[in-house]
């Protein structure tokens, strides 16, 4: 399942950044044009991509590609920059997963606890106080955030925050103390991000559970003497999870959506930037593909593994019963 | 004998007409209960109506055609009953005058001259609308549809000379009142647009993988997850990307609600799926089978009634991520763009330092923005929680 997953996933991604007007070829001669060459002829551009490959049918280069990043993990070549993709990403793509896995648990954090309590005091003051704090997150646009904090830190610490490291550590090879800076300066990306995203995952757990305690196995349970923790976790708390332990891998999506913008706030040289750079500014579309594949492999991967966690769980899954 | 017998005979009516009461009535019932809930539907419907007379209530066109060239980048102006002037019962503001000479260094200085009141007006002429302004515009002229209807050019309120700027001027001198009240009707109008595309497609996929099942269901799972695991953002920028620069404003507002209705239904259409497969079983379906109904009215007639509470409740709830998504598209400037009004756009021409630090009232849009989300979340979770079934048994 996950193997063909992936292959569309990347046929999609492959298909999209070929449906972004202009190669490779046409960039490179006009580039050369630049530089002192008198004219550009139709024969110029079609010999360039010639000697690019670029002339294969599409299927072709994307089974190659594929090829290439399944068996050697080689992303393809920067049309732009003119080296590997490998190389411009290098450990940013692991920064941004990280960032984003943090936000992540920043969400899971509030929403879980908060959806939880919010359906047992459903629509009490206190419930509406704090679906109001956690849907702010959703409603405060992220920029606005990132913005706020930022003035809000240099007024007061004297520091933009912004950046991922301090001067020092910016070309330094990674270390604990580089880990330790990265890790001062990450916590309000990470904060922003899973806010924002607190939401969804807040309605869905409040809504899950909302069902759950109704319905009437739990009032059985009620009957037979159970009561307070115990029940809360046994009966309506597992069944709840369920559901949202399976979106786990969504989620990461969803809190990549935010990066983008956030880290351009922010400064943030990682994936996400290089991803809002390569499609809005520079066009860059191999950079651009092999982000969002990278981004979908883990996502799938993040699947596959909750898949089979959810099997353990929950032994009405293994049998197919769901 | 008659004073005992009545409380118990209005307890039996209201017994009677809850179990007569329609689905929709309950979840009204239960709805009208929770006051975050309504406070929130009111606002919206505030916003929907807003949204939708932006035309009569703005005072001056959102475009650079109704641009105030005496105030730019001007700061909100407050209307007045009185000052030491003497006071007046219809409110007044003061006329701004923009002069420039050698004794300013040649640079445009304003200044408020009290003498000259400019006083309210109700329902004023103004530049002209269409009340009813319906287009399809896709790239390329042969595809445009508009239908125009209910030419006006009566506007709510306006000065008896020069202009008024509840919210302030932006750079160009356009009236951020009206434009943020055209914001708000077209970013309703791409959210609606998209959601509603995405419905169909949603219902749809849903409505086939979940009917028939089996393989069909496995392949068409296939795909949908592959759809929802790719990034959407970056799918839209990357789809955003080639929107030639030569469209025109209308085109690119389709084509983004578009694309925003295109990418949204894979979790409606799970969620779809998944409820068909648990009732295709039932017995009522068996029964509709037996009785010769074809598949296609079996799923629109039996099966989809049987949860068009939740998938409304769903719908409301996927409302304010197609806003957001229109928004942060626009933002990063790959969404709509500067003479088309949208929250997105006003945000982004917030977002600068210059702004930030002289023009603040250009933030004015962004509160509005949050209460507009905030009030569909609120609606949607009250909608959820009207339409659980089982929940009646608590109140």
């Amino acid at each position: 399942m996950a193997v063909i997953t992936l292959f569309l996933v990347s046929f999609i991604v492959f298909g999209l950044m070929e449906l972004v007007p202009g190669n490779c070829a046409e960039r490179y001669v006009a580039y050369k044009n630049t530089q002192g060459r008198a004219s550009i002829s139709e024969a110029d551009i079609r010999a360039e991509e010639i000697r690019m490959g670029l002339d294969k049918p599409f299927v072709v280069r994307w089974f190659n590609w594929t090829k290439d990043v399944f068996t050697k993990g080689y992303l393809g070549e920067s049309c732009l920059r003119r080296t590997s993709v490998n190389q411009i990403l290098q450990d940013k793509f692991w920064i941004s997963l990280g960032l984003t896995l943090a936000a992540l648990l920043v969400s899971y954090l509030i929403a879980i606890p908060v959806g939880m309590f919010s359906s047992t005091i459903r629509n009490s003051a206190t419930d509406t106080t704090f679906r109001f704090i956690s849907y702010l997150g959703l409603a405060l646009p992220n920029f606005m955030v990132a913005l706020g904090i930022m003035l809000f830190s240099t007024l007061y610490f004297g520091d933009t925050l912004t950046g991922l490291f301090s001067n020092e550590f910016r070309d330094a090879p990674w270390s604990t103390a580089k880990l330790l800076n990265f890790l001062s300066r990450a916590w309000m990306p990470a904060l922003i991000l899973g806010w924002s995203s607190t939401a969804l995952q807040l309605q869905t757990v409040r809504a899950l559970m909302s069902d759950e305690n109704d319905k009437l196995y739990v009032t059985a349970a009620k009957a037979r003497g159970l009561s307070g923790a115990k029940l809360f976790w046994r009966y309506p708390a597992r069944q709840a999870l369920g559901p949202v332990i399976n979106s786990i891998g969504f989620d990461l999506n969803r809190i990549f959506n935010a990066l983008p913008i956030v880290a351009t706030i922010l400064t943030l040289n990682e994936a996400g930037f290089i991803l809002l750079e390569s499609l809005a500014i520079s066009n860059d579309q191999e950079v651009a593909g092999a982000i969002i594949f990278l981004l979908t492999v883990s996502i799938v991967f993040l699947n596959f593994i909750t898949d089979v966690l959810l099997g353990i769980i929950d032994p009405r899954i293994r049998k197919g019963m769901i | 004998m008659a004073s005992v017998t009545a409380p118990a005979t209005k307890a039996s009516t209201n017994k009677e007409s809850y179990y007569t009461a329609g689905q929709a009535q309950l979840i009204w019932s239960r709805f009208k209960r929770n006051r975050a809930a309504m406070i929130s539907a009111i606002l919206l419907l505030f916003f929907v109506i807003v949204g939708i007379f932006a035309p009569f209530i703005s005072p001056y066109a959102p475009t650079i055609a109704g641009k105030d060239p005496d105030y730019l980048n001007g700061a909100p102006q407050i209307l007045r009953f009185w000052d030491e002037n003497g006071f007046s019962i219809v409110p007044f503001t003061y006329t701004v005058e923009r002069t420039r000479s050698a004794a300013t260094n040649l640079r445009w200085v304003e200044t408020i001259n009290k003498e000259e009141r400019r006083y309210l007006r109700f329902f004023v002429k103004g530049w002209d609308y269409y009340l009813i302004d319906f287009f399809i515009d896709l790239p390329g002229r042969n595809y445009d549809v508009r239908w125009r209807a209910l030419k006006m050019d009566r506007h709510l309120f306006g000065m008896d000379k020069g202009f008024i700027h509840f919210f302030g001027t932006d750079k160009d001198g356009k009236d951020l009142f009206s434009r943020t009240v055209h914001a708000v009707g077209i970013s309703l109008a791409i959210g609606t647009v998209g959601v509603i595309l995405s419905f169909v497609l949603a219902l749809i996929i849903g409505g086939i993988a979940g009917y028939f099942g089996g393989w069909i269901d496995g392949v068409i799972q296939i795909i949908t997850d592959a759809v929802r695991v790719v990034p959407t953002i970056p799918l839209y920028m990357a789809i955003a990307a080639f929107l030639p620069d030569d469209w025109s404003a209308e085109a690119r507002f389709f084509f983004i609600s578009i694309v925003l209705g295109l990418l949204g239904w894979p979790t409606l259409a799970r969620r779809i799926r998944t409820h068909l497969l648990a009732e295709r079983t039932q017995d009522y379906v068996l029964a509709a089978k037996l009785a010769g109904a074809s598949p296609r009215r079996i799923i629109s007639r039996h099966l989809l009634p049987s949860f068009t509470s939740y998938i409304i409740v769903d719908l409301v709830i996927t409302f304010p991520y197609t806003v957001l998504a229109e928004t942060s598209l626009s933002f990063i400037g790959l969404g709509l763009k500067d003479p088309v009004n949208s929250i997105g756009v006003l945000l982004k021409n917030a977002t600068n330092v210059d702004v930030m630090l002289n023009y603040q009232w250009q933030f004015i849009p962004v509160p509005i923005f949050i209460i507009l989300v905030l009030a569909f979340v609120f609606v949607g979770d009250g909608l959820r929680d009207a339409a659980d079934p089982y929940a009646q048994g608590k109140k």
